[in-house]
């Protein structure tokens, strides 16, 4: 019954900037949604309208059913973890972990024991007397979790609860993050810039940039079926290369080069290839894509080849993987070939991905 | 659905405005205006009160301040009250001494203040600790302690070293606040953090310790200096009890002195003593508005660091 | 010593002291020097004239402790602090509070608070007298509007008193709203977010969010608005000399009249010595509380 839903909604800020531009989602009951993208893309906005910490221009705000639009934060059942905690430093642990539940006058038994029982289920137990002051950033952070915990509310928000972690901790605490969920299956939308942590926790992920959804899906959507080329680039670490070019008379022309046939129709395009599917031959033939090496990325397990390929007005750099061990001179010229089905083509203009599968036929000379 | 360039993935939007905060976001009175104006516009107003009625009285005549219930708008504003009040006592002198004193002791605090605590903060001397320890002590000590000694110190300068500094003359008024261990506190404070790779890097290229003082550790400063610079007017153009106890020749008189001499010659001449003390309040005041920030900045910043 | 001279860098320690000299000399000269000379005036009988001070040990310190006077300027002095302080701190926490925000015009708002503090004394203690004028005063008038009698205000020896701690408040209030707003601005509003979310209303969140972190704007206050309240003397001369019948002779206000009226210095001296120690006590005191309270909160 803890279903979350954005309709329509809109927040325009005097002066003309619009932070978020008719966002239309649904997170599912239980469902661990990302709102994930760069810096001012309106995820955070996004968050806050849905606390109540700001107020739409326009649209409609669901918790459970319900329009929510006019409650105010406290009104609302939900359970904020901000970025940098927002503990309240004057009060011990476990007053910080009682603040809520006091204000909803439960019961002083009743808040003994939910506050122990959130203590014990983060391991902070130990820590309940103290004051923020006196925790490590990780302690901190468990705190703010267990104090939104302890409300058992409809939904959880999180706003970039990791970002201030350590990279070491942040990798114990995203594997906590996810045990949690499964223990304790609520509502959460996530807000993150971070790419990995997107792609690891998330049951779906809605990815924004210029306060508008690009793609919402698993995963696997998003990584393997990229709506646009946003989102193509966004995710995956390297990011995906995009390579601009032309099909003339069903043929792909990368630059000057003739590559190969595409069932597509003509028009100038944006291939995308990911630089693990690209795959790299030291020498040149008819088919690929010509390169020529620019420097070399060894990285243990495999190495990471930059290369420059020539197009229409220009050249652009791109990145493929190759097996440990390959070792290519700076100037180098390389052949590129597409693979089968991993290769994505976006309208030149627009961005949007023509088809979701191109299948590609290679003719190899 | 438009996709933005590659080049536009940083671009940061930076929202034009901070959301509302929690109070004000829902107000189910459309008002124009936000409610809070209908509370601090009494509340300012009040604060002002007592200033807004010494101006009005000021122009009134005395006919109508010895009205009551009080006239609240004077018929025609009488612009003569100033010149009268003027006239009445040796303004002219007042202003001259304050502005003469207040510049001497400014200067003086900033040049020495800013060589001493630059030595405190840079400069690792023999018994640097120990002498910083003592002067500060000084902070603790109130005026009514030291002022009977200064008396006589000051009396003793006047008459073995020159009569300007003595009993009686201006020079009395600068000579014990050419320096504060305030200032030197507050500047050392300040030096301390600007980055001393700057001047290890001008000490590098040759320049002498003075130079890097002067060259590049006063420019970058500026605010901090500033600051005491007004916080050194407001307390010396406003001192009362040290000018009371060494001048007593009407020449020789600052502005609050003066005033108070005024008044006592004029006791019930309302409008004319509304008029002198208008005129002694504006510099201030006009100092304040003007270097407002400063004054905020260093009361917000002592009282924060407690 | 020319080791520990060669230590500390030989060049590094005359600049130091070149650098340290004028304001050494100068503090030195108006800043200790004093202190110590006072110490031995308060065991002097001096009329600041005649340069012979025969010594009287401490009869001064003893005539200190029987002198009707001096008591009865003790209680005044107590008394106006005793108001004066928690009536700055309220009334600039109050005013702090409503100028917490960001309105249209809230820098003009916010000057007319902190203006005050540019007021000199002596123009403010002659506003007050003619505010407070029992025949043609605008308090007077306005308390006549709503049925009340004209009070002396001033000319009352039971009212001066409690008129000049008025009057203090207002001058100070500049003061205390600077330090306030700025304590309030030092909350970060995440916390009233998180509070919010927690479902706290805007007063429950003042008085369990704001007011607790107030402790070091509260603190600072506290001691800084007493240590100048013990030290009260301008204000009293601009309006009531200390009457009327001594009821607004304040410690500092009697130290300077017998100093420098009665040309008493070295009773002057005790007496200013008696009130260094009562500031520094008062002054360790009230930082010990503070410490105590900050370890049980």
């Amino acid at each position: 019954m803890t279903e979350v839903e954005f309709r329509d909604v809109t927040r325009r800020y005097a002066g003309g900037v619009t932070a978020l531009n008719g966002l239309n989602l649904t997170v599912a009951e239980g469902e661990f949604l990302i709102l994930v993208g760069p810096s001012g893309c309106g995820k955070s906005t996004a968050l806050r309208l849905l606390a109540g910490l700001d107020k739409p221009t326009s649209g409609e705000i669901r918790i459970g059913g319900a329009v929510v639009n006019n409650l105010a934060p406290g009104e609302r059942d939900i359970a904020m973890v901000f970025q940098n905690y927002a503990l309240y430093p004057h009060m011990s642990v476990y007053r910080n972990l009682a603040y809520g539940l006091r204000q909803r006058r439960t019961p002083r038994a009743e808040v003994d024991r939910r506050v122990r029982e959130t203590a014990e289920l983060l391991q902070i137990t130990e820590l309940l007397d103290r004051k923020p002051g006196q925790l490590s950033g990780g302690q901190r952070q468990r705190v703010a979790m267990g104090r939104a915990l302890v409300r058992k509310p409809q939904a959880f928000l999180l706003d970039e609860p990791l970002s201030n972690l350590d990279a070491k901790l942040r990798n114990q605490v995203r594997g906590d993050l996810k045990r949690l969920h499964r223990e304790v299956p609520v509502t959460s939308i996530y807000v993150t810039h971070d790419q990995v942590e997107a792609m690891t926790l998330g049951d779906r992920l809605c990815v924004m940039a210029g306060g508008e959804v690009q793609q919402i899906g698993t995963t696997d959507d998003i990584y393997n079926r990229p709506a646009n080329t946003f989102v193509a680039a966004f995710m995956g670490s390297p990011p995906m290369n995009l390579i601009p070019g032309v099909i003339r008379s069903g043929l792909l022309h990368v630059g000057e080069t003739e590559v190969t046939a595409v069932p597509s129709p003509d028009g100038p395009v944006t291939v995308g290839v990911r630089p693990e599917h690209l795959q790299l031959h030291p020498s040149y033939t008819d088919g690929m894509v010509p390169a020529r090496v620019d420097f070399i990325e060894p990285l243990g397990s495999h190495v990471l080849v930059t290369a420059q390929v020539e197009v229409d007005g220009g050249r652009v750099p791109v990145i493929v993987n190759a097996p440990a061990g390959t070792e290519l001179a700076s100037g180098a010229r390389i052949g590129l070939a597409l693979p089968q089905e991993r290769t994505y083509f976006f309208d030149a203009e627009t961005g949007d991905a023509r088809r979701t599968r191109e299948r590609v036929s290679l003719g190899h000379a | 659905m438009t996709t933005p360039q590659l080049s536009t993935l940083t671009a940061e939007p930076e929202a034009q405005e901070p959301p509302a905060p929690i109070s004000e976001r829902r107000s189910r009175l459309r008002l124009p205006f936000s409610p809070w104006h209908l509370v601090l516009i009494p509340l300012s107003f009040l604060l002002v009160v007592p200033l807004l009625w010494m101006l009005v009285t000021s122009l009134e005549t005395e006919g109508e301040a010895n009205r009551f219930p009080p006239v609240l708008i004077p018929e025609s504003p009488r612009f003569e009250n100033y010149s009268e009040a003027w006239a009445a006592a040796p303004f002219g002198h007042f202003f001259l001494n304050s502005v003469m004193v207040t510049l001497v002791v400014l200067v003086s605090n900033l040049i020495v203040c800013s060589l001493a605590g630059y030595a405190f903060a840079r400069v690792r001397f023999l018994g640097r600790g120990a002498l910083f320890v003592t002067l500060m002590a000084t902070l603790m000590v109130p005026f009514q302690v030291t002022m009977i000694p200064v008396f006589l110190i000051v009396k003793w300068f006047g008459d073995n070293v020159w009569a300007g500094l003595g009993i009686d003359h201006i020079g009395a008024l600068m000579l014990p606040n050419l320096a504060t261990a305030f200032g030197i506190f507050f500047l050392r404070q300040f030096f301390q953090t600007v980055p001393v790779e700057l001047e290890e890097a001008a000490r590098v290229d040759g320049t002498s310790r003075l130079g890097v003082l002067f060259k590049i550790v006063l420019p970058l400063s500026l605010p901090a200096l500033s600051t005491l610079a007004a916080l050194t007017v407001l307390t010396s153009w406003n001192d009362f009890l040290w000018p009371l106890i060494v001048i007593t020749s009407h020449d020789q008189m600052t502005v609050p002195l003066g005033l108070s001499y005024f008044q006592g010659a004029h006791r019930v001449k309302w409008p004319l003593l509304m008029a002198a003390n208008v005129m002694s309040l504006l510099p201030m005041l006009l100092v304040f508005v003007g270097a407002q920030r400063y004054f905020v900045q260093s009361v917000a910043n002592t009282g924060l660091k407690g | 010593m020319p080791a520990l001279l060669d230590r500390v860098g030989r060049s590094e320690t005359l600049s130091g002291w070149t650098l340290v000299s004028p304001a050494a000399v100068l503090i030195g000269i108006f800043g200790l020097l004093p202190v110590v000379m006072s110490l031995v005036l308060s065991f002097q009988h001096s009329d600041l004239l005649t340069p012979e001070t025969p010594w009287v040990g401490l009869d001064n310190y003893r005539k200190l402790a029987e002198d009707p006077v001096f008591v009865e300027a003790i209680k005044h002095t107590i008394v106006y602090t005793a108001l004066f302080v928690p009536g700055t701190m309220l009334v600039g926490l109050f005013v702090a509070s409503a100028m917490n925000r960001s309105v249209r015009f809230i820098s003009v708002y916010r000057t007319t608070a902190y203006i005050t503090m540019a007021v000199s004394t002596i123009s403010q203690g002659i506003i007050f007298l003619w505010l407070t004028d029992r025949d043609y005063g605008l308090v007077n008038a306005a308390l006549n509007s709503a049925g009340v009698q004209s009070q002396p205000f001033l000319a009352s020896p039971t009212q001066a008193l409690y008129v000049i701690v008025a009057m203090t408040i207002w001058g100070w209030t500049g003061f205390s709203v600077i330090v306030y707003l700025a304590a309030l601005q030092g909350v970060p509003a995440e916390l009233h977010e998180a509070a919010a979310i927690d479902g706290a209303t805007a007063f429950t969140r003042f008085r369990t969010i704001t007011v607790p972190l107030l402790g070091p704007a509260n603190l600072f206050l506290v001691v800084w608005l007493t240590i100048n309240a013990l030290q009260l003397f301008d204000e009293v001369y601009a309006t009531t000399r200390g009457g009327p019948l001594r009821a607004t002779t304040v410690i500092v206000y009697y130290l300077w009249d017998r100093a420098f009226v009665q040309f008493d210095a070295g009773y002057a001296a005790a007496m200013a010595y008696a009130l260094f120690v009562v500031i520094l006590l008062i002054t360790a005191v009230q930082f010990r509380i503070a410490r105590k309270h900050a370890h049980i909160s």
